[in-house]
């Protein structure tokens, strides 16, 4: 008979005896007893080794009082769960693509920045991507050739850029577009040139506006028009004559000219709306000079703003560029650049926008006043729920009947480094769905700060602005 | 007159510059014949007068000669006790020099002659020309009267001179009685004169230390013995042995056993230690070098000799294998309130990164995970309870399952093992915790539960071995995950314990034939822990005949690194013992032998400071190979293994780390970080942390995750704010990079271990001792970083827990004698280098008072606030025992 102290965990057993004529396994029994560990799961500490149930006690050489060491619970078994957790690491790409947020960068093919940053700016159009996947594969007869290739070339692009995590190399794209347009493959000693992104951007849209015609004509009849194109109300009037006249016309951009009056963008674009021509006047028959004043007539999903930045120097022979700091807003309200009929017809979406920001505000103020101090929590709690309301019954109806308001917010910014519009670095600057920003700078990907966008605006050596795109923001009447 | 300066006055040590002493003789002269007609009346008659006797001295009349020798003397000695200017007596006896010379020549032997000579030998003090010694001459044909009496200018000369005088007679081999008859006196003078390091180093230039047993009493042997350590890191071996070898022996002479233990346990001489034990007789005192002991995580028996009672024995025995080093740790995390559980994210703090950071994804990456398990592991080690591993008793039992099952095959391994990293030091509880995965049929679950166990055991002792029982039955295991979890438990928990069981387990596995790579790389990792700094001479065997048995290919895989990496840690710190098995690994095939070459030099000479080797390691980082080779790596960690010892050589080393990074190849830039972060483990200096800050940008990848898990490595366990800023600007910039983003993670976790409450330091008891297992564990991590991609990054991150054996909580504790804490008032400053100063002077600087338990920073040092206790230990680290000071009144 031994006497013997066990620890287990916290505890110490003191005092059980070991009947040596018996083997170890009723020892183990007498732990059960006093731990609730069943005697499979208890392992028991001797020198040199674990106590095994058939062993014999004479060779353990254990002394009375000695202290024993006992490990084992009498806890579940940890089993793996019947489905295991997925991770990222083995997902295929285009599902870690969707995890990651945003989509992947575009590789640059030799000097392609500026298409990279151009086309990086296009895909967040969702309208464009949309419209581009409805695109026939085959070709009808009033789309020429190289333009059909060019979009199924985009669209293929986009698709792509949408499943991937690692940077895309747009080849086929590349060469399509050069095929289309031969410009840009203009080689320079043996490389290919910087080219003006502006350039590609007005000819890409000029393309997908010419190949994403709808079949049906009873629509609007050109999808890339509907979103990007807005129409100017022309105004052509000779101070010599006072003859008038007026005409429309479509774009795609808005032009933001830079002189030295111009700080900010609002007024470039005052500035790019009026201008002074001269035109032979059919009174004076003479040509006279008229001054041309144009008005928006009707606003575009996607507001285009391009900052005039290069300008042709003819003593240099070279683009030269505009370094002065332009501002802009990450909320653009034109309102007071639209014509008359225009601003009738936003008049009441604008109201209702201001009602809804006078909610948010006012509501508050109503409570102050209301409330003396008992009931300004159930106030508080209502506004609230009358905001999230809001904004539920909003999104619903954005489909249904959406309105213009005038007002526009930033959601990509095209920016060029360097002195030149043919040499320099061209970047995308994108906003997410998520409402994050992504800077797209050819192959890397990287989040950026809003107010870090802000400060795009010029005036240094750093990225500065060139072409930004605006959302036009909807209310549902 | 105008004084004239006296350079003597200057002299501070005891080998001046002889030339500076002597004035220019020529225009000296002339002066003084101009200056003749200036001289006071008082001056005048002085001089007058030592001419007078000058002439006597001469005189064949011996009562005349002695009357005059005697006056010269009077005049002399009166005058020397100015220090500031050369004694009048001396200027005016300088033309007379030569005669008294010529004179002493002609005299027959006498008491006159020998007096006479005392006076030339002072005379000689700034007469004789530059190395004839005349000094010394003179005064070894004097009396031999009372060496003070000449003044201590006097006796410091004649210091230098003899220093001079020894070493030209041992070239000459001629006796050096007559010299040492005079050094006794000369150290008797210095020792009562508070010029203790003076007679230290005329000691050692005449290479007699043993002299100084004699001289040092109850009120300079504290500031001898501080002399003597200190200087002990400058001298080339073996003299550093010898002059600490005097210092233990002072010390025991004055039973001022903590201190005597202190040295014997650098010296790693069991004979010492054990004498320390015999020779003390309080038991409460030997409780406190158990403290000691256990802090240098040594494996260290008590016998009978050295505690006659059983029951003190076993109380003794319980603190040396570290038993409740987990209840102080919690002491001191309740004391500071850093009880609750951290989670990663509280360690990311990802909300301040605003809007860079991403947006987290909405599904689980296997890498972040790990990093999370990871992190969770270091910050909450040794708390015993965090958010994700451990369950709360009952109620969430699924949610342990749940993280560890967020982790991918081997990941799974990592996360049980981080339960021991959690329970750490509390091996009952552990062992709890980890019993369940035992029976998971899952093999790298169970792979990490041995893990666990060996972790939870580290540097932890216990009679009934429980790592061992449980750990031994899976050595042999048929999966080699499971093996290698075995193995790396047993040589994590038995690290320094030089255990033979082990070793027969093991060396079997290092030459089987059939065993896979990793497994033996991991079986010769172990067994280099287990024997670290034993020179085992079967386990160097055992290891070299492994590395001649790797093919060709074998010896290019990442892990093949491990093999000479557990040669070299049997040799850690152990010097020329290396030699022989240097010579051996010179026959080994050449892609290895270069990478086995510099291990193994750069282990044995760990924490030695030895210049030599410096530059041996440098020059091999100067070479520009062709590419391929990867030797250049160990050999920059091993620049800052052997250099890290001291703060001189330590910065030393970083500002040449700092050239070799400019002008170094690739595979060195990648490998200078590591050694930065070696050099500054756990002390963040500024400096460093900018180089690393700049390096973690780098373009190349490898530098920059180097860089990024070094800026962990200095900041490890001390929150530091500036570091864990720069690591959450890093988790943004490298956001998209898993690798690096999974080395920023870990970082992190190294940062806030243990929440700022543990070191990584291997170095201990201020800056003097070195424990060589936790320098093992930090080693072996370094080299694994020296291949990131294939050890950390693929799928042996559990290498990461090696850290284990280096982690001690940088706590001061105070216990009363029946090792109860108890909190008193404490100062803890920055630590002021004393050595060598005269009087009392402060030894912390800047100083804030605590109560303890009290957190001590890099460089800092604390002292009791109260007179009521006297601390057992002057090195006021770790656990310390107080006892109430019997002379203390209340105010």
């Amino acid at each position: 008979m031994l006497t013997v102290s066990v620890k287990w965990q916290k505890k110490v057993f003191e005092s059980i005896e070991i009947d040596t004529s018996q083997p170890p396994f009723v020892f183990k029994a007498q732990l059960y007893d006093l731990s609730g560990v069943p005697p499979e799961r208890q392992k028991i500490m001797v020198k040199g080794g674990l106590l095994k149930d058939d062993a014999d006690w004479s060779t353990l050489g254990l002394k009375n009082g000695q202290k024993l060491m006992m490990m084992g619970t009498a806890d579940e078994i940890v089993k793996a769960p019947e489905k295991g957790p997925v991770f990222m690491e083995d997902l295929p790409e285009e599902q870690q693509a969707a995890n990651l947020g945003y989509s992947a960068g575009l590789v640059n093919l030799g000097n392609t920045c500026y298409m990279n940053s151009t086309m990086q700016c296009l895909i967040s159009v969702p309208e464009l991507k949309s419209e581009l996947s409805n695109y026939q594969s085959a070709r009808t007869k009033d789309v020429d050739q190289t333009s059909h290739m060019l979009t199924v070339a985009t669209r293929e692009l986009f698709s792509e850029l949408d499943k991937s995590v690692k940077a895309v190399a747009p080849m086929p794209f590349w060469m399509v577009l050069q095929k289309k347009y031969p410009q840009f493959a203009q080689l320079h000693n043996g490389n290919h040139m910087q080219q003006d992104a502006e350039e590609c951007w007005t000819q890409m849209l000029y393309t997908l506006s010419q190949s994403l015609k709808l079949p049906s004509p009873s629509e609007d009849p050109d999808a890339v028009k509907a979103l990007f194109g807005l129409n100017l109300l022309n105004r052509l009037h000779c101070q010599e004559s006072s003859e008038e006249s007026s005409e429309t016309e479509s774009v795609f951009s808005l032009k933001c000219h830079i002189s030295h009056e111009v700080n900010h963008l609002h007024e470039g674009l005052k500035h790019g709306l009026k201008g002074e021509l001269e035109k032979t006047s059919p009174s004076l028959g003479r040509t006279a000079v008229y001054v041309k004043e144009s008005l928006i007539d009707s606003l575009p999903r996607y507001l285009t703003v391009q900052f005039v930045r290069f300008f042709w120097k003819r003593e240099s022979n070279q683009k030269a560029k505009i370094l002065r700091k332009v501002d802009y807003p990450l909320e653009l309200d034109i309102y007071d650049l639209c014509s008359e009929d225009l601003r009738k017809k936003l008049e009441a979406p604008r109201q209702k926008l201001r009602d809804i920001e006078g909610q948010k505000l006012g509501l508050q103020a109503s409570a102050k006043s209301s409330s003396k101090g008992d009931d300004v929590k159930m106030t508080d709690a209502e506004g609230s729920s009358n905001q999230s309301g809001e904004s539920s019954t909003g999104d619903q109806q954005e489909g249904a009947s959406p309105h213009m308001t005038g007002i526009y917010d930033l959601v990509s910014v095209l920016t060029h480094k360097g002195r030149s519009a043919d040499s320099g670095h061209y970047v995308a600057w994108v906003k997410q769905e998520s409402g994050k920003w992504v800077q797209y700078d050819d192959a890397n990907t990287s989040l950026q700060r809003g107010e870090d966008i802000i400060k795009l605006s010029g005036g240094g050596d750093w990225h500065m602005a060139y072409i930004v795109m605006y959302k036009a923001r909807l209310i549902s009447m | 007159m105008a004084p004239v300066p006296d350079p003597n006055s200057v002299g501070g040590g005891a080998k001046r510059d002889e030339a500076t002493t002597k004035i220019p003789s020529k225009d000296s002269k002339k002066k003084d014949d101009k200056k003749e007609e200036d001289l006071s009346e008082e001056d005048l008659q002085l001089k007058q007068n030592l001419e007078l006797y000058v002439e006597r001295v001469q005189d064949p009349n011996p009562e005349l000669q002695k009357i005059a020798l005697e006056s010269m003397r009077k005049e002399i000695r009166d005058s020397t006790s100015s220090m500031t200017s050369v004694p009048k007596p001396l200027k005016f006896l300088r033309p007379h020099y030569g005669v008294l010379k010529e004179f002493h020549a002609k005299m027959a032997e006498s008491d006159l002659k020998k007096m006479l000579a005392d006076i030339l030998s002072v005379l000689a003090l700034t007469m004789s020309a530059e190395g004839e010694r005349e000094s010394l001459n003179y005064r070894l044909n004097g009396s031999e009267s009372d060496i003070g009496s000449w003044g201590h200018e006097y006796v410091r000369n004649l210091a230098g001179e003899i220093a001079k005088e020894y070493t030209i007679r041992q070239g000459e081999e001629s006796s050096i009685e007559d010299l040492m008859d005079l050094v006794q006196q000369i150290v008797s003078f210095h020792m009562k004169h508070n010029a203790e390091t003076e007679a230290v180093d005329l000691l050692m230039d005449v290479e007699d230390l043993d002299l100084l047993l004699e001289h040092v009493d109850n009120t300079n042997f504290r500031r001898t013995c501080n002399y003597l350590t200190s200087a002990a890191k400058y001298l080339p071996g073996p003299d550093d042995m010898l002059v600490l070898d005097i210092a233990y022996m002072i010390y025991i002479k004055f039973a001022e056993y903590p201190n005597a233990l202190q040295i014997a346990l650098f010296l790693d001489n069991m004979q010492y230690v054990k004498q320390v034990f015999t020779s003390c007789t309080d038991l409460v005192k030997k409780k406190q070098f158990c403290y000691m002991i256990a802090r240098h995580g040594m494996t260290f028996e008590l016998d009978q000799e050295m505690v006659a009672n059983d029951e003190d024995k076993e109380a003794l025995q319980d603190i040396v294998n570290n038993s409740k080093l987990s209840e102080g740790y919690l002491t001191l995390a309740r004391d500071i309130e850093v009880m609750e559980a951290k989670t990663p994210e509280d360690i990311y703090k990802a909300h301040l990164l605003d809007g860079r950071a991403s947006s987290g994804p909405s599904v689980d990456s296997a890498r972040q995970n790990l990093s999370a398990t990871f992190v969770n592991a270091f910050v909450n080690a040794g708390f015993g309870q965090d958010k994700l591993m451990t369950v709360p008793s009952d109620s969430t039992s699924g949610s342990a399952g749940n993280w560890l099952f967020k982790n991918k095959e081997h990941g799974k391994t990592s996360a049980v093992a981080s339960l021991g990293m959690i329970q750490l030091w509390d091996v009952e509880t552990g062992l709890g915790h980890l019993d369940k995965y035992f029976h998971s049929n899952d093999n790298p679950v169970v792979a990490g539960a041995l893990l666990g166990v060996g972790i939870v055991n580290c540097g932890i002792k216990n009679d009934c071995d429980p790592a061992f029982a449980l750990l031994s039955g899976y050595i042999d295991n048929e999966d080699s995950s499971v093996r290698i979890g075995a193995i790396m438990g047993l040589g994590i928990a038995y690290a320094g314990s030089q255990n033979d069981q082990i070793k027969i387990r093991l060396s079997p596995i290092l030459n089987d034939a059939n065993a896979p790579l990793d497994v033996i790389a991991f079986a010769a990792l172990s067994l280099g822990m287990i024997y670290v700094g034993s020179c085992n001479e079967e386990v160097a065997q055992s290891i070299i005949f492994a590395l001649m048995d790797r093919s060709e290919a074998e010896l290019g895989e990442a892990l093949t690194r491990f093999l000479p990496l557990g040669l070299g840690l049997l040799y850690l710190g152990k010097q020329e013992s290396v030699e022989a098995t240097a010579e051996v690994s010179k026959t080994f095939n050449e892609k290895i032998r270069k990478y086995c070459d510099m291990t193994l030099l750069s282990c044995a000479y760990a924490g030695t400071g030895n210049v030599l080797k410096v530059q041996d390691l440098l020059a091999q980082c100067g070479e520009h190979l062709v590419k391929g080779d990867i030797h250049q790596g160990p050999a920059v960690i091993g620049l800052a293994m052997v250099a890290m010892s001291e703060e001189l050589g330590l910065d030393m080393e970083i500002r040449s780390l700092e050239r070799v990074l400019q002008y170094g190849e690739q595979n060195i830039r990648r490998a200078v970080p590591l050694a930065l972060g070696l050099l500054c483990i756990s002390n963040p200096k500024v400096t460093v942390m900018d180089t690393l800050s700049r390096l973690s940008h780098d373009t190349d990848s490898e530098v920059a995750m180097a860089a990024i898990i070094s800026l962990g490595l200095i900041g490890a366990g001390t929150n530091n704010a500036r570091i864990a800023g720069m690591l959450r600007n890093l988790s943004s910039y490298y956001y998209k990079d898993a690798s690096l983003l999974f080395c920023v993670r870990i970082a992190q976790g190294f940062v806030h271990m243990g929440k700022g409450l543990l070191t990584l330091n291997p170095f201990h008891s201020e800056r003097l001792l070195l424990s060589p297992t936790a320098l093992a564990g930090i080693v072996t991590l370094l080299h694994a970083c020296l291949d990131m991609k294939s050890i950390i990054l693929g799928k042996y991150h559990y290498v990461l827990y090696f850290l284990v054996l280096a982690m001690q909580p940088r706590m001061m504790l105070t216990v009363d004698q029946s090792l109860k804490p108890i909190s008193v008032p404490v100062r803890v400053g920055q630590a002021v280098d004393v050595v060598g100063q005269a009087g009392r002077p402060k030894t912390i600087t800047g100083f804030q008072t605590h109560s303890t338990p009290v957190l001590l920073a890099a460089g800092e040092r604390a002292e009791l606030a109260t007179e009521k206790y006297i601390p057992l230990s002057p090195i006021l680290e770790g656990f310390v025992i107080l006892k109430e000071n019997p002379d203390y009144r209340e105010e």
